[in-house]
């Protein structure tokens, strides 16, 4: 539903509109956007390319690699956009995808951007790129941040001692670009002093002639191997094969044994010397700044006294904003759009086929267009704004701490919690994020819950429209009801999944930010630009599919066969099949049929409830199964897709049968 | 009975183990001088060490191999010592000399006082005592987890006490090492430190291995004006020397 990370042009970079037409003729200097997650990478590629790759604030949000093409002062660039990276030494699957680009690739420039909050960090891998040779541009960015926390760095001292060029800005603010492209020509390879020792050195030599003549970096590559890393081995036995290789392993070995103490100890620890003597001499921090509003509304929300209630605040304004400011946009499109074209096409009196086609209960139109633009388009815009608000202020890794051991108590683990949380803005990327879950089980739970009872931003902005028109009580019902699937499932498969082992739980609390109205505008534009252009032709072609489906009989048969699980199982009408069918291929279309029909009257309190919590659970949307075929294998996505499909309608049916039970309807 | 030229080579034996290595050419070449054929003889006669019919290859046994624990035990817990409260020196003299003389209950002692240490300086493995698997506390103790302190204190960090590689990377990405001062936000409902401008949520698990030297004036650095570290631990220092050497000799 956001921006699709499928569409992200992997492997052929396009033109971005607007770039100046003179062209150098030569192939386009490839440049790399390196950084710590969380540092306005992705900000810095949408500002250079004037493209749109999604921006929040949590660490996390670009997942795949992105390229654009683009003319700065008539030389053509390949920018090259990448998930956060902490060091070259790798932690996890997302890291690995940027070191192999790297190495693979070898990009003509690297630009690394620094965040204010985590400079020191972020220096770290600084000394690690500069090591590989490669001539680089510092971005220093959200220096706003800086000055309000009494923090300054001096980058005209940073530029002298890394003999790299500097830039500061607020990509946020889309300030700052005019100085990094003014700099990007003149990126330079960069001092590099930090040395670990005489017999550290001469092993590295050893070691890097050691390695197969044709493999690039081999100073960096030996360093890593001596650090022990685990990605890089399998690495180079791909590229390689195991024979080339034997010369390196042999000195590694013999490195091992005559270099007393812990190697990798010993790299860092110079590494980090080298760190704190360029922070010492480039960060400036003013005395007596006191901690301000932000930084304790932040203490606030992540403990219970005051975070619970936090939480439930923001979930109400979330309830009202959707219900009423979407209900009025509703009346207003209404009003303006849909009366109006009903009215002029009934004056014409068309026979009854293409009357039906039209505007009739499966019409193209009606189904088609009106339910997309007039339905679910005003509901989508409002909750896509908030949940961008959101993401853009930080809250979401609050929220993790203060309800990680909530959930770790039902079988969902802490580092779950933010990709379980995106499930409301979209749950294919909220898949594809789990791959920063390092723990194979930790990953299946997750991936399982995001597809099963978390109703994506569709389907939850449109449940509250729908519950609102049926009552409170109804919403809180379906919303417990969801809970207790989700728990249900999150226990159980705790259970039965084999695997002890547990990850720890390590994360960097984002600053919170008063979100930007300018950001959050442009993410929730493109946001809604790609549902119509996503979704819309599969509105109408489902519409048309389902008339045909009316027309020949076969919807008929398909309520008549099916009517004693929908019937007499679950307590629905006939027609909800309707619903089901275009569920299958798009469930705003289904929701906003809901909501239609709840309209008209043709459900009851006990079935809105049904339908909503079915259409919820059942119904895994097609991009949804595909990103877990991409994540953990078809076998997989099978195996859950059909659990899914048979344990909700059981439960389903066991809701009916509890409700009747409690208010005998 | 202590037998210094025994206690050299058994030393050496655990060495090789650690590496792997059981060949005898590699404990010649690694002893030199110190190498004494009769005193292995002696040690397989005792049984601590087993030596192949063919004399090329030699390890400890399992009895060794507790005599040995002891000793590297006692070695690296006196690097730790020297290096982190005595102000650094020459590590190996001092730490060899050490290791014959002191008793399993003054190395129990130094190692509670030091909060435990799972490495010595040098990230070499310090073998667990009695003392480790119960997670002994004392009043004495220089060091302590990090989980120890209350929300709003600050204390520098005397080393990561894990054995974890990749979690040790992790946090040293984070600048969570030796020698950095953390300030612990809050304990509930998870742990969240602030570590050079950046705030961190980190599991209790991960926050027990973080091992911070106890400011004897209360943990809050952000007014200290000398933080503790190797120089300013006079007055716990004179009380470590009195309390241990006491119980020594008395």
């Amino acid at each position: 539903m956001a921006i699709s990370p499928a569409e992200s042009q992997q492997d052929q970079p396009h033109e971005a509109s607007g770039s100046a037409g003179a062209s150098s003729g030569a192939s386009p200097r490839k440049v790399a956007l390196v950084g710590l997650p969380n540092t306005g990478k992705t900000q810095v590629f949408n500002n250079l390319t004037g493209e749109y790759g999604l921006v929040a604030n949590y660490p996390g949000t670009t997942i795949d690699i992105r390229r654009s093409l683009v003319t700065i002062k008539a030389q053509r660039y390949e920018i090259i956009d990448t998930p956060g990276l902490r060091s070259l030494y790798i932690h996890s699957e997302e890291e690995v995808a940027v070191r192999d680009m790297i190495f693979f690739e070898k990009p003509d420039i690297i630009v690394q951007c620094i965040d204010a909050s985590q400079y020191k960090q972020s220096l770290l891998l600084t000394a690690e790129l500069l090591e590989l040779g490669i001539p680089m541009v510092l971005v220093l960015n959200a220096m706003d941040d800086m000055s309000r926390h009494g923090l300054g760095v001096d980058a005209a001292q940073l530029e002298k001692i890394l003999a790299v060029p500097v830039a500061g800005s607020v990509a946020l603010h889309g300030l700052g670009q005019e100085d990094l492209t003014a700099v990007i020509g003149k990126a330079k390879k960069g001092r590099r002093d930090v040395t670990y020792g005489v017999k550290i050195e001469n092993s590295l030599r050893e070691l890097a002639l050691a390695l197969p003549f044709d493999l690039e970096f081999k100073h960096k590559i030996a360093t890593l191997l001596l650090q022990n890393d685990p990605f890089l081995e399998k690495f180079l036995e791909n590229k390689f094969g195991t024979e080339k290789l034997a010369p390196a392993r042999a000195v590694l070995n013999a490195v091992r044994h005559q270099v007393k103490g812990n190697l990798r100890q010993i790299i860092s620890d110079r590494r980090n010397q080298w760190v704190d003597t360029v922070a010492a001499a480039v960060l400036k921090k003013q005395e007596g700044v006191r901690q301000g509003l932000s930084f304790h509304l932040t203490q606030a929300s992540r403990q219970p006294l005051l975070g619970i209630p936090i939480f439930l605040f923001l979930m109400a304004v979330v309830y009202l904003a959707v219900v009423y400011v979407s209900g009025a946009l509703d009346k207003f499109i209404n009003f303006i759009a849909v009366t109006p074209v009903t009215r002029f096409i009934t004056s014409f009196s068309l026979p009854a086929f293409w009357n039906d086609l039209l505007i009739g209960n499966h019409g193209i139109l009606t189904l088609g267009l009106f339910n997309a633009i007039c339905t679910v388009l005003p509901i989508l815009s409002v909750f896509f704004f908030i949940f961008g608000c959101f993401e853009d202020s930080g809250y979401i890794t609050n929220f993790t701490v203060l309800t990680k051991n909530v959930f770790e108590k039902i079988g969902i683990p802490g580092n779950a919690i933010t990709s379980l949380v995106l499930g409301f803005g979209c749950k294919t990327m909220a898949t594809l994020s789990t791959r920063s879950l390092t723990i194979r089980k930790e990953q299946y739970i997750a991936v399982f819950l995001i597809a099963f009872a978390i109703p994506c931003s569709a389907q939850l902005g449109i449940s509250m429209a729908i519950l609102a028109r049926v009552g409170l009580s109804a919403f809180v019902i379906v919303f417990a009801a969801l809970v207790v699937c989700e728990v249900g499932a999150g226990l159980f498969l705790n259970t039965i999944i084999k695997g002890k082992e547990a990850s720890w739980f390590i994360q960097v609390i984002p600053p919170l930010r008063f979100p930007s109205l300018r950001a959050v505008s442009r993410k929730t534009y493109h946001r809604i630009l790609d549902f119509l252009k996503e979704a819309l032709p599969i509105f109408l072609l489902s519409a048309v599919g389902l008339f045909i489906f009316e027309k020949t009989g076969l919807l008929a048969m398909t309520k008549q066969a099916m009517t004693p699980m929908i019937v007499n199982w679950m307590g629905l009408p006939k027609d909800i099949i309707d619903v089901f069918l275009l569920a299958l291929a798009r469930r705003e279309a289904a929701a906003g049929l809901i909501l239609k029909m709840v309209d008209s009257g043709a459900l009851t309190y006990v079935q809105s409830i049904l339908a909503v919590v079915v259409t919820t659970i059942s119904f895994p949307c097609v991009a949804n199964v595909i990103a877990i075929g991409r994540e953990m294998g078809w076998k997989t996505a099978v195996i859950m897709t059909a659990l899914i499909f048979v344990s909700s309608f059981l439960l389903v049916g066991g809701l009916r049968w509890i409700l009747v039970l409690f208010l005998g309807h | 009975m202590r037998n210094v030229e025994q206690d050299e080579h058994i030393e050496q034996l655990w060495y090789m183990k650690e590496q792997n290595v059981a060949a005898m050419d590699f404990l010649k070449k690694a002893m030199e001088h110190a190498f004494d054929p009769k005193i292995i003889e002696g040690l397989v006669e005792i049984g601590w060490v087993d030596m192949a019919a063919d004399g090329l290859t030699v390890r400890l046994t399992e009895a060794g191999e507790a005599r040995a624990r002891q000793l590297i035990r006692a070695h690296r817990l006196a690097e730790r010592l020297i290096a982190d409260v005595l102000g650094g020196g020459d590590l190996e003299a001092i730490a060899c000399e050490f290791e014959h003389i002191v008793s399993p209950e003054l190395v129990n002692g130094i190692c509670t006082l030091l909060g435990h240490p799972k490495e010595c300086p040098h990230g070499m493995p310090i073998p667990e005592g009695d003392c480790c698997k119960l997670a002994h506390k004392s009043a004495l103790s220089l060091i302590i987890p990090l989980t120890d302190l209350k929300p709003g204190e600050s204390a520098r960090i005397a080393y990561i006490n894990c054995r974890n590689d990749q979690q040790i990377h992790k946090l040293e990405g984070l600048c969570i090492r030796p020698g950095v001062i953390v300030k612990l936000h809050q304990d509930f409902p998870t742990y969240v430190i602030e570590c050079e401008g950046a705030s961190i949520a980190l599991d209790k698990g991960v926050v027990a291995n973080i091992s911070v030297w106890k400011n004897p004036r209360g943990n809050d650095l952000a007014g200290a004006d000398k933080v503790p570290g190797k120089e300013a631990h006079p007055g716990a220092l004179k009380k470590f020397v009195d309390a241990f050497f006491s119980r020594k000799t008395g």
